[in-house]
């Protein structure tokens, strides 16, 4: 019986330290579900990281290097609003795929955990996050959307909590997820996006979502899927899916989806009017050029923000004229004369383009560089720096040359027009650097034959300006010239602003009324492009003017250098036929020192550097390592 | 030493061990597939882009006896319209031909023209017959003119009746090169004349005789070039259809 018992007791003392609980311990170095969704400060981490992730094309995206990169040039190089010494004809060429699934992943996580630990927070409290993660999964298919056309749908997270490596892999088959067709992915935008509307409140923390945001994203979106709808001619079905185009008998229903989301906005948001002057064009240009800078604005409707140093970007010391430059890069941006004459207020020719010369075929003299421009559109002021602007307390001196022949009886073309010949080297005074080398022009003055600010004729060696133009919009005149360099930029980018919901609804107003909805349409996007010609200081626009061109010229002229124009010319199908082994024009400034007086030479971009968009780009290629993993994915047409 | 040596051996030893218990000897890929896409009307081949397959006409091979739904792979097209590639697996294959006429395989309404067959035993010809969207025809000769320009003429047409794929045309364009690979993609850009139509504007060319003329003034003498026109419809991809090279000796 002793024995029985001490056995007994032997038996339960092996048992028992096997039943200790605590030993059982989560690793205490990966945070675990618990830690961050039971309290604000962890949701406001998981926030933090998604929104960053957004693929937004602001300051840091470029069509070769991606979001979120840091580069040399420009971004806006690419669809005509300007050149750059640095970047040539090319389409998107980073791949964003993996990435956008990943930030999916984590909506659709979010969404699917959040729930549980409910009862930490008040209900509005929670809707806001769900919102929020319903914007960021839809302004996340609208980046693949509007690149590849349909693409796998995926709403909710694939794998099951706790599962295995092992179990993966087993029902691997089952995450091969075949591409839905375009318009699937548009509407489950736009139901995301409504459920964000109704769920997010009406003003949030800066840099995050309200519920105005997601309306105009869905204004946006909407207006891509009419215009594909209408435009498309690249159709691609795959196993009964239409993964490339939409039927065109949907297209009035998306440009009034869009047409109706941008109406949401009436009355909460308002055209950036602050230092606005009715009657003074120089106010309005610096109001227009304020907008992008003034974070009080009431026409921001979702932004990101920077922060120096630890978020900073490269924008200022990419884009400063080069007579200001800190010494590292300069005048990437370089408007071209094709988007200047777009603008209203120049001397222009009977068919809109630029006039340099006078009816006898000579070219116009004018006493100071700034002359011809003096009264151009207060907005082009705001966005563009001109030869003889003023910006930073310095004269923008910007020119080509120096002119030394006779100006006895005018002075001719010095090249053909529509030619990519060279200047004639005689009577011609270049710089090929920026190292000053000023000579005698006449009446006790000295010049620098391009000015300080280019064209140096060294074009790969010195950054200098190549068009006759840079760009102002965005750039921060109160910069030290010491911070003109790498990473010293953090002013906000401005993803969604008023004026670009009343162009989308000008727009989709304007395909409604072209596709026979009624003449209301038409009076509304009347009214919208006027309220945005007004700020602009601009003429009105007329019912007799307005067609879907004007419209969409508008557009162009109000977003320019906002990484907007690509993906516009793309959705229009117009970006072949306007690039189309196309060299852009410039306009060269020159000094005559027997006439004492400036002229303007109107001519192709002396690099000759040709754009062609071929048509395949309207559908990019899929990454192969996407096709490679799953083999169900098909490819877009012609790669 | 001796013991790092005696390790380095070892550890070499089971490297060596494990890799070699399969000898890879699946055969090589040691076929030659070739063969002609041209006008199903006139039997002339179809003139095509210069490229690899990613601008050219092309061949699409789905390997049909691997996978039931493999990942395609593409084979370039010459421009003059015939291929011929010698480094093909024997498998079981169907086959498609793309480029600037009636798609093969379309899905509203269905059409499948695509040929499945075995390719085996060292050679094997596939032709395909297809409906160019336009026909581009030369008229007589190009004329080196007194200028030192290139003049030509050309007669287009309609490859196909079907209206869906009778779009506007776009573009058309004298494409010079001083080599004899000239099309779209390469060309002397500064000599070629392009065109470009809105609208249907440019259909009322067809059926009559155009007549194209090289820009940018003299040609540089002694020298050949080779000239082709180019033409193509606001459909798909909107690649071009071309004439045949011709040479021009300019002395």
């Amino acid at each position: 019986m002793r024995t029985k018992i001490f056995v007994l007791l032997l038996a339960l003392s092996a048992i028992t330290p096997a039943c200790k609980k605590n030993l059982d311990v989560p690793p205490l170095n990966i945070i675990a579900d618990k830690d961050v969704f039971s309290n604000v400060a962890g949701i406001t981490a998981y926030m933090a990281r998604i929104y960053s992730e957004l693929p937004m094309e602001d300051f840091k995206y470029q069509a070769t290097s991606g979001f979120k990169t840091f580069f040399y040039g420009s971004a806006y190089a690419n669809a005509g609003e300007a050149i750059s010494r640095d970047v040539a004809n090319t389409t998107e060429t980073f791949n964003y795929w993996a990435d956008a699934y990943i930030l999916i992943r984590d909506c659709n996580y979010f969404m699917e955990t959040l729930p549980q630990y409910a009862s930490n927070y008040s209900a509005a409290q929670v809707n806001n996050w769900q919102g929020e993660a319903r914007f960021i999964r839809a302004f996340t298919y609208f980046a693949l959307v509007k690149r590849y056309g349909g693409v796998p749908l995926v709403d909710k997270v694939l794998t099951k909590p706790g599962e295995s490596i092992d179990d993966i892999v087993a029902e691997i088959a089952s995450f091969k997820i075949p591409r839905a067709s375009e318009q699937a992915i548009y509407d489950f935008i736009a139901s995301d996006l409504d459920f964000a509307f109704t769920n997010l409140p009406e003003t949030n923390s800066k840099g995050r979502a309200s519920k105005y945001a997601a309306a105009a994203l869905k204004s946006r979106a909407m207006l891509f899927a009419g215009c594909i709808a209408k435009y498309n001619n690249i159709n691609l079905t795959s196993g009964g899916t239409q993964v490339c185009g939409i039927s065109s008998a949907k297209a009035n229903d998306y440009f009034k989806a869009a047409y109706d989301a941008a109406t949401l906005l009436n009355g909460k948001y308002s055209l950036y009017k602050a230092s606005f002057s009715a009657t003074d064009k120089a106010a309005q240009a610096t109001n227009y050029a304020n907008l992008f800078l003034d974070a009080a604005s009431a026409e921001n409707i979702f932004i990101r923000q920077y922060h120096v140093p630890d978020a900073a970007h490269w924008y200022d010391a990419n884009q400063i004229p080069h007579q200001m430059w800190g010494n590292g890069y300069s005048a990437e941006t370089n408007p071209t004369l094709d988007f200047v004459e777009m603008f209203e207020g120049m001397p222009k020719n009977v068919d809109g383009t630029f006039q340099t010369l006078d009816a006898a075929g000579h070219y116009l003299l004018y006493d100071n560089a700034g002359d011809p421009f003096a009264n151009v559109e207060p907005r082009l002021k705001g966005m563009v720096l001109f030869p003889g602007d003023v910006f930073k307390n310095q004269i923008i001196d910007i020119r080509r040359g120096i002119y030394t022949g006779s100006s006895a009886g005018g002075i001719n073309k010095l090249v053909p027009a529509n030619s990519t010949a060279l200047y004639p080297t005689a009577n011609l005074l270049v710089s090929v650097n920026d190292v000053p080398s000023p000579v005698d022009v006449g009446g006790g003055k000295k010049m620098n034959p391009a000015g300080s600010s280019g064209f140096f004729t060294n074009i790969s060696g010195v950054a200098g300006c190549i068009s006759g133009f840079t760009i102002r919009k965005y750039l921060d005149p109160n910069k030290a010239p010491a911070d003109l360099a790498t990473n010293k930029s953090d002013q906000s980018w401005i993803e969604f602003r008023y004026a670009e919901v009343l162009l989308n609804r000008a727009e989709a107003a304007m395909e409604l009324f072209n596709g026979g909805q009624g003449s209301a349409y038409q009076t509304q996007s009347l009214a919208d492009v006027n309220t945005i010609r007004d700020r602009a200081g601009a003429t009105p626009a007329t019912l007799a003017t307005l067609n879907i061109n004007a419209v969409r010229t508008e557009r162009r002229k109000e977003l320019a250098f906002e990484n907007k124009a690509w993906f516009d010319l793309r959705r229009w199908r117009i970006a072949d036929t306007e690039m189309n082994n196309r060299i852009y024009r410039i306009l060269n400034g020159f000094y005559s020192t027997t006439a004492a007086k400036y002229f303007y030479d109107d001519r192709w971009d002396e690099r000759a550097s040709r754009y062609t968009f071929d048509p395949r780009w309207y559908y990019e290629q899929i990454p192969a390592a996407v096709i490679t993993k799953s083999p169900n994915v098909v490819q877009n047409p012609g790669y | 030493m001796k013991r790092i040596l005696n390790h380095i051996a070892l550890g070499l030893l089971m490297i060596t061990a494990a890799s070699c218990t399969k000898t890879d000897d699946y055969k090589g890929p040691d076929q030659t597939l070739q063969g002609t896409i041209s006008d199903v009307a006139t039997g002339q081949n179809v003139q095509g882009e210069v490229g690899d397959g990613a601008n050219s006409n092309r061949i699409k091979l789905l390997e049909i006896s691997y996978s039931a739904n493999p990942t395609p792979q593409y084979l370039g097209v010459m421009q003059d319209g015939t291929y011929n590639n010698t480094k093909i697996f024997a498998a079981t294959y169907k086959i498609d031909a793309e480029g600037p006429f009636v798609p093969q395989v379309q899905t509203t309404p269905v059409v499948d023209q695509s040929q499945t067959l075995e390719v085996k035993g060292g050679n094997t010809t596939v032709n395909f017959k297809v409906e160019p969207l336009l026909r581009v025809d030369w008229v007589g000769t190009p004329v080196l003119n007194a200028n030192g320009t290139i003049t030509v003429q050309v007669k287009m047409s309609r490859g196909t009746t079907n209206a869906l794929f009778q779009n506007n045309i776009t573009d058309i364009a004298l494409f010079v090169n001083t080599s004899q690979y000239v099309g779209n993609n390469i060309n002397d850009a500064s000599r070629t004349a392009r065109t470009s139509y809105t609208g249907n504007a440019a259909n009322a060319v067809l059926g009559t005789t155009l007549t194209l003329t090289t820009v940018g003034g003299a040609l540089p003498a002694s020298r050949d070039y080779y000239v082709r026109v180019g033409a193509r419809t606001d459909y798909g991809l909107k690649q071009y259809n071309y004439t045949g090279v011709l040479k021009v000796v300019v002395p």
